[in-house]
């Protein structure tokens, strides 16, 4: 026995000392205090009240944009400490956002589309706001834009506070208007509303560039093909599906009517036939080989940083008359995803927050959004802003997504629709057999066990 | 495919194996020693394997749902039907295969070419330990910032060097769907070739110097004395590393999620991801178990022609 | 071929000489051959480090130098400015300290409960060993990314996610742990337990005093290991830790952006940051490391 011990003493040291080390670094780490950062992590605490957490996933000209909005809040509220995070967008951070409310973390406020409202709030993952607390804050319903408002309910609950309405609009260049003879007296851009006229428009402005009329991103970009698809099957009047996404009411003659008009367009090779989402699109309109793109206002920095003054904006045209005029949109909108406690929710706090980010809406309408802050909205200082002013009447045309837990920014919906839009435009698909695919696609999407 | 790791432990070396069991058999007090000090690992076993592994075989005939308490409705074979009829999880299953593919015969060839060129040479092989092996122990967040900064499109260093060559219209690697996984494969063999190119090199230098003597007396040359005599001796290493490299690249997560996250258009996607995006994203756990119950008896098949080529092997030699 | 045990081959020592003698004698075509192969050699060698060295050379470079001319290996004004930034942001001292903490303790679990479970297997007789063994065995098969979801819910109800033990307890049934210490204990020979045994001392005892001291080469095997693995592992923690201050390095380094998009340098500098750890990690352990994995289920 001696013996033994003997000749593993050298060992014996070691792993002592290995074990030692261990030790001590767990020690450090707890004796460092439950308040500490690490001392949280082990217990799982939210941390001291002063702490605001707040996710938002911007990043670009909109990231830039919206830190400059909280330098205000810091200023005035020097005691919060307000630790913003930015995560990637999409999918991930919807997933991100549910597990760390799953997992009783949450932010204390985050953005969200409102296109993902229905299943975050059926899920449980949202704090409803009251009417008093938006009293208390200043935040009562006249004070918002009435479309984006109402689209911040789930079952009659409010649940968000939408911070913008952002259509999907018309770009053109100025110069290639000017020169296809599509411009005005005053300067801009003559009627281009009608399957027709709009298709003139793209004829004689290919004419002018000498490559393409209109530039749209159906490559990498189901987001965009969505809202193609969407705006006009909405000017058709056709509802998709209703009951929370669990009865399919497709209307399959306007999703092939919707189908042909972009067929034509890419029939007569007045778009790319794949043109890419990762600025790809973009980049026809600012090299001035497209004189139109179709894409989202929030472009409007990435697009102005490239021609400076030689473009303009309008909302998305009037293609079919079949409906009150409709084009795609979606809003931002502060959340509060439920806490496990009202202390670790801190509701005032987070709300307070939304306020005074909502009060500077004019930094984020630079970015090309449409305020839903109606003081911004109304106010003169926005009506100059150009051209920012050229669409903001979209916002009360905004055709939402429908409600359903497949539906929404970056949901399965889009990625189905989009394959089908993506391939008319690529020419593989004929419109018919498109619009039969998507019916399949959403009859699939409705029939699944619906997680909420 | 760093989570592979796990199952590679090298033992302890040394010691001479001579030990039996002891502790006299049937005494009362060796069981419930043995219950004691089993009871601790058999904790977090039990917890956070077996208990799992239940409930994904029980979970695939409800409706669970994530954000949902309680395990949800039976619903049968209903989300079988779903998946086993799904495209989507086809594709998956596809796109793991084919990465599965393009990963395990590059790792092996390559691995076995380096461990053979740089064996010639007595001196400098830290060097090339180095080289081959510290990509290894990367996190996969670092490889992908690595090679998502290496592919990006205009001003990646890879598009650069294709024009160099005189190529002009060069792909968009993880952009277009048909270079995408070839894209994310090749990073994937430079991250992880130094795993098996030092289990190739390790058995190489087992094989005894008499052996390649006697056969160079025979008069084979140095073609020959590759082909007949030292592939055929490598040949339990080959088994081992084509089986880890097999599993670990049926379960490939990490750098597809950061590099494409599937995309484009899905054209990425692995199995495994697709269990997270229906479990996660769309929150469907019940969906999900089954899907990864399903991916759970690919592998294990696999492992067991594992198993079987082992004890084939070990019974010839 | 039976067993592999790198630490001490029967026959290299002896042959290794020979060897090089028998190549020196060799003809000049050979040489001529040799020395082509130790070209190609470096030349990989050295392809393989590009991505790394890219990495390096990008994250010195100042911003707009990078706009300019993206894929340029030197830049005149070279700059750490990209990682002052980085490392003023404070979030990845964070998950340096998350990852140090979450792996260590993972590690110190895993070797303790492993090689306790392991020393049962390896010296008591007790009735049901073998089954209670092959149960063990079967869970090498249980790929543990598969079980996510009940994973994620167990931590869940219990209230855990979001601290470090939801990140570290699911990794702490490391099954190979266990057949590496089984392994390595039924190598330790017998009669020094017996002795101890007949001495009156507890199995307890023997197993802290005697065995777990003869047996430092395991423990740093699957110290080693453990660690690497852990601190690397990605999903798991991805699922397990939302919160940015929590996130391990690697979760974090993924997850996590800027405002305002971070310039490439910035990208590099950091996954510079992040490879830094480990590669730190495999200079000082190289052999060890190397030696380990080598000796990989060949026996």
């Amino acid at each position: 026995m001696v013996r033994v011990r003997g000749s593993g003493h050298g060992n014996l040291h070691d792993r002592r000392r290995f074990l030692g080390a261990v030790g001590s670094l767990a020690a450090a780490g707890a004796l460092s205090g439950c308040g500490s950062p690490v001392g949280q992590a082990f217990t799982g605490s939210a941390g001291p009240p002063s702490l605001l957490n707040f996710w938002h996933p911007f990043t670009g000209g909109d990231g830039a944009q919206l830190d400059a909005m909280q330098s205000a809040y810091r200023k005035e509220n020097p005691g919060v400490d307000l630790k913003t995070t930015t995560l990637v967008w999409g999918a991930p951070y919807y997933t991100k956002l549910t597990l760390a409310t799953l997992g009783n973390r949450p932010p204390q406020i985050a953005i969200t589309h409102v296109s993902r409202l229905p299943t975050l709030a059926a899920s449980g993952l949202l704090r409803e706001i009251s009417g008093s607390e938006l009293e208390e804050h200043g935040l009562t319903p006249d004070r918002f834009k009435k479309a984006a408002f109402r689209s911040a309910h789930h079952d009659g609950r409010l649940y968000a506070l939408p911070i913008d309405t952002h259509p999907f609009v018309l770009y053109y260049r100025t110069d290639v208007a000017k020169k296809a003879g599509l411009l005005d007296e005053a300067g801009r851009l003559t009627d281009v509303d009608g399957p027709e006229k709009f298709l003139d428009a793209l004829r004689a402005a290919k004419q002018a560039t000498g490559v393409w009329g209109g530039s749209i991103a159906t490559v990498k970009d189901p987001a965009t093909c969505w809202r193609l698809f969407w705006s006009l099957y909405r000017q058709l009047g056709a509802d998709l599906i209703t009951d929370g996404g669990r009865k399919v009411v497709m209307d399959v003659g306007a999703a092939e009517e919707a189908l042909a008009f972009i067929h034509r367009m890419a029939a007569e090779k007045l778009i790319p036939p794949g043109a890419d989402g990762d600025g790809g699109a973009i980049t026809l309109l600012t090299s001035g080989k497209a004189g139109f793109l179709m894409d989202g206002e929030w472009q409007l920095l990435a697009v102005q940083g490239a021609v400076k003054d030689k473009f303009d904006m309008r909302t998305f045209p009037r293609i079919f008359r079949d409906a009150p005029y409709a084009c795609a949109a979606d809003s931002h909108a502060f959340i509060l995803p439920s806490a496990p406690s009202e202390k670790a929710q801190r509701a005032g706090k987070a709300l307070e927050f939304a306020r005074s980010m909502l009060d500077e809406s004019l930094l984020w309408a630079k970015g090309g959004h449409i305020p839903a802050w109606q003081s911004t909205e109304r106010s003169d200082a926005y009506h100059r802003l150009e051209p920012q002013a050229h669409y903001r009447d979209a916002a009360d045309s905004a055709a939402y997504d429908p409600a359903a837990w497949y539906s929404g920014a970056d949901s399965n919906l889009y990625r189905r629709f989009s394959d089908v839009v993506s391939s008319v435009v690529g020419g593989d698909t004929r419109p018919g057999p498109g619009a039969a695919r998507m019916r399949a696609a959403i009859k699939d999407l409705a029939g699944m066990e619906a997680p909420v | 495919m760093s989570t592979s790791t796990s199952v590679h432990l090298g033992a302890g070396t040394g010691a001479p194996a001579t030990g039996k069991p002891g502790g006299g058999p049937g005494s009362g007090t060796a069981r419930w020693t043995a219950s004691g000090m089993l009871l601790p690992f058999g904790f977090f076993y039990v917890l956070f394997l077996l208990g799992p592994l239940v409930y994904t075989a029980v979970a695939g005939f409800f409706n669970d749902s994530l954000v949902k308490d309680g395990t949800g409705e039976w619903v049968g074979t209903a989300n079988y039907a779903e998946a086993l009829a799904s495209p989507e999880f086809w594709s998956s299953l596809g796109h793991t295969l084919w990465f599965t593919v393009l990963t395990t015969v590059p790792l092996i060839l390559l691995a076995l070419t380096l461990a053979l060129m740089t064996d010639r040479f007595s001196r400098g092989k830290w060097f090339f330990r180095l080289a081959f092996f510290a990509p290894f122990m990367l996190p996969s967040s670092v490889i992908s910032l690595l090679f998502m900064w290496i592919y990006a499109d205009q001003i990646g260093l890879a598009q650069g060097v294709v024009k160099w060559f005189g190529v002009n219209a060069a792909p968009s690697w993880l952009g277009d769907p048909d270079w995408a996984m070839i894209s994310i494969a090749a990073a994937t063999v430079w991250w992880t070739v130094g795993f098996n190119f030092v289990i190739y090199l390790a058995a190489l230098q087992e094989i005894p110097r008499d052996v390649y003597e006697a056969a160079a007396i025979d008069g084979a040359g140095p073609w020959q004395r590759l082909r007949l005599v030292v592939i055929p001796m490598l040949g339990r290493a080959t088994t081992l590393v084509a089986v880890l490299q097999l599993v670990a690249s049926l379960k490939v997560f990490d750098q597809i999620y950061m590099m494409t996250n599937g995309g484009p258009d899905d054209a990425t996607r692995p199995s495994l991801l697709y269990i997270f995006q229906t479990g996660f994203t769309d929150g469907r756990a019940g969906y999900a178990s089954t899907v990864a119950l399903l991916l759970f008896v690919i592998i294990l098949l696999i492992s067991l022609v594992w198993f079987a080529l082992i004890r084939r092997t070990e019974k010839e030699g | 071929m039976t067993t592999l045990t790198p630490a001490a081959p029967p026959s290299t020592p002896q042959t290794e000489p020979s060897r090089s003698r028998r190549r020196a004698g060799h003809t000049d075509s050979e040489r001529l051959f040799n020395r082509v192969v130790l070209g190609v050699l470096i030349a990989l060698a050295l392809l393989w480090l590009v991505p790394i060295a890219w990495a390096v050379a990008t994250s010195v470079r100042p911003p707009n130098d990078i706009a300019t001319d993206p894929t340029s290996w030197l830049s005149e004004n070279s700059t750490l400015s990209s990682y002052q930034e980085i490392l003023s942001a404070g979030r990845i001292q964070y998950w340096y300290v998350n990852s140090l903490i979450t792996s260590s303790l993972t590690t110190l679990l895993a070797v303790c409960t492993t090689s306790l479970a392991a020393f049962a297997l390896s010296r008591l007789n007790f009735r049901y060993r073998r089954p209670v063994f092959l149960v063990i065995l079967a869970g090498v098969m249980i790929p543990p990314q598969l079980l996510m979801i009940p994973q994620f819910l167990t931590l869940q109800a219990t209230g855990m996610l979001n601290t470090y033990w939801a990140v570290i307890l699911p990794q702490v049934p490391n099954v190979v742990s266990v057949f590496v210490f089984k392994q390595f204990f039924d190598g330790i020979p017998v009669e020094l337990t017996d002795a101890a045994r007949a001495d009156g001392a507890s199995w307890l005892r023997i197993y802290w005093q005697i065995v777990m001291p003869l047996s430092r080469p395991a423990i740093s095997a699957v110290t080693i290991f453990v660690f690497v693995w852990s601190w690397n592992n990605f999903l798991w923690p991805l699922l397990a830790v939302t919160d940015p201050q929590m996130m391990t390095l690697p979760v974090g380094l993924n997850s996590v952006q800027d405002a305002f998009g971070l310039p490439q340098a910035q990208l590099m500098a950091s996954a510079v940051l992040g490879a830094l750890p480990l590669l730190t990690v495999f200079l000082f352990f190289q052999r060890r490391i190397v030696e380990g994995i080598a000796g990989t289920g060949l026996k």
